[in-house]
């Protein structure tokens, strides 16, 4: 079963989940989201968790409400995900990564930076 | 969970069960609404099935009870049309086949839709010729939950359903439970052990403690209302002085050591730890923990 951490609040967790995905195009620019109930069911979430979720992406600007349709992955979703994803890394984790290669004596040219 | 007559699918005040000079259930107030997933909470022995029972009119209670309206011991025909049960208990007929089951529950069962009940029985492994007798203990389950489901119903109240079934089993109960039941109007009141792996299904807790509600609340408050900090050892004696609900060892994580309160604690002593989601299991452990188990001293 999926596992949830102490340290954020479950609709956070979901909400990282399901942005992690549309990242990745899942599902892609313009196409409709999964149910709420859909997603409550993968996940086995209660259907209010799912929709906070929800909200919070939707706030985000990555998802929109079509009237009677449901909620569909905006135009521009990945890069407004790639912009505030870039911000967290830059501000939240690589502040500890400097620190922890510092710790290390690791320095950049030690660093592998071709992908295998 | 607020009173609002017209939503409310169960409503209790003061409610009392009595076994002889024992109260099993004592003095309870708690409202249920549409659209809720409730989780019922406690030891053995702390009232949960007997509750239950009240709740479908098998048991009588002392105090105001109504549920979806009715009373359910003078109105109980009429109650379990609208409302379905599955006890600790229960079984079904070993010798039946599935589809047997179907034409004897469409013959009792005004609300009960034979057609529905087969569309849920594809989603598992259950066949409709299979005997009950050649079933495993997760597929009795599975084919009790589909025809259960398969009243049009608004409330469903289980007791401990999952117990004793495999982790598999148990996942696509809830699956079942999740996606074919909860549609936003219909509630589920449901009783079980397994804390950790129910929790993120709820959309509301009851914990009752030797027949005592000790909370009854919305996830979304209880992450409100009670604050984790998880700290290092060192400053253990600095969280203690705080007095919090309660205190324990994480095991993971750098800090190692955990603290619930109720409300936020003062601002110098959450600076002292990082704050975390208080868990279910540890909220229950700490409000329904008898004195002789007292973690907060180790």
């Amino acid at each position: 079963m999926q596992t949830w951490d102490d340290r954020q609040p479950i609709y956070q967790q979901l909400a990282d989940i399901l942005a992690a995905q549309l990242l990745d195009g899942e599902p892609s620019e313009g196409a409709a989201m999964p149910s709420v109930r859909a997603l409550a069911g993968r996940y086995l979430l209660n259907p209010l968790t799912v929709n906070r979720a929800l909200q919070a992406l939707g706030d985000e600007g990555v998802l929109e409400n079509r009237r009677g349709m449901g909620l569909y992955v905006t135009a521009g979703a990945r890069e407004r995900l790639r912009v505030a994803e870039r911000e967290r890394f830059l501000h939240s984790e690589w502040p500890r990564l400097r620190e922890r290669l510092r710790r290390l004596g690791i320095g950049a040219e030690q660093l592998n930076w071709e992908a295998r | 969970m607020n009173a609002d007559d017209n939503t409310m699918l169960v409503q209790a005040k003061g409610l009392s069960v009595r076994y002889g000079a024992k109260r099993a259930v004592d003095d309870v107030s708690f409202n249920i609404p549409k659209g809720r997933v409730v989780g019922l909470l406690g030891h053995n022995g702390a009232g949960k099935t007997t509750l239950m029972k009240a709740l479908v009119g098998l048991a009588t209670a002392e105090g105001e009870l109504a549920v979806l309206g009715l009373n359910p011991r003078r109105q109980r025909v009429q109650l379990l049309e609208q409302a379905c049960y599955i006890p600790d208990v229960a079984i079904l007929p070993r010798w039946a086949r599935v589809e047997d089951l179907i034409t004897m529950m469409s013959a009792l069962h005004p609300r009960f839709s034979a057609e529905r009940a087969r569309a849920l029985l594809r989603r598992t492994s259950v066949g409709l010729s299979d005997k009950v007798k050649t079933l495993s203990k997760g597929m009795v389950v599975q084919a009790h939950l589909a025809l259960i489901a398969a009243i049009d119903a608004k409330l469903m109240i289980l007791d401990e359903p999952t117990l004793g079934l495999d982790v598999l089993s148990r996942k696509a109960f809830y699956e079942m439970l999740i996606d074919e039941w909860c549609d936003g109007e219909r509630s589920v009141l449901i009783s079980t052990h397994q804390v950790e792996e129910i929790e993120s299904l709820l959309s509301d807790v009851l914990m009752l403690n030797e027949g005592k509600l000790v909370l009854s609340i919305s996830l979304e408050d209880m992450e409100r209302r009670f604050v984790g900090v998880s700290h290092d050892a060192a400053v253990a004696e600095q969280i203690a002085a705080a007095h919090p609900l309660l205190r324990y060892r994480t095991g993971t994580g750098p800090a190692g050591n955990a603290a619930i309160f109720d409300g936020a604690p003062p601002e110098h002593v959450q600076a002292l730890g990082q704050r975390m989601r208080p868990s279910l299991v540890d909220l229950f452990v700490a409000l329904t923990r008898k004195p002789e188990l007292d973690r907060t001293h180790f």
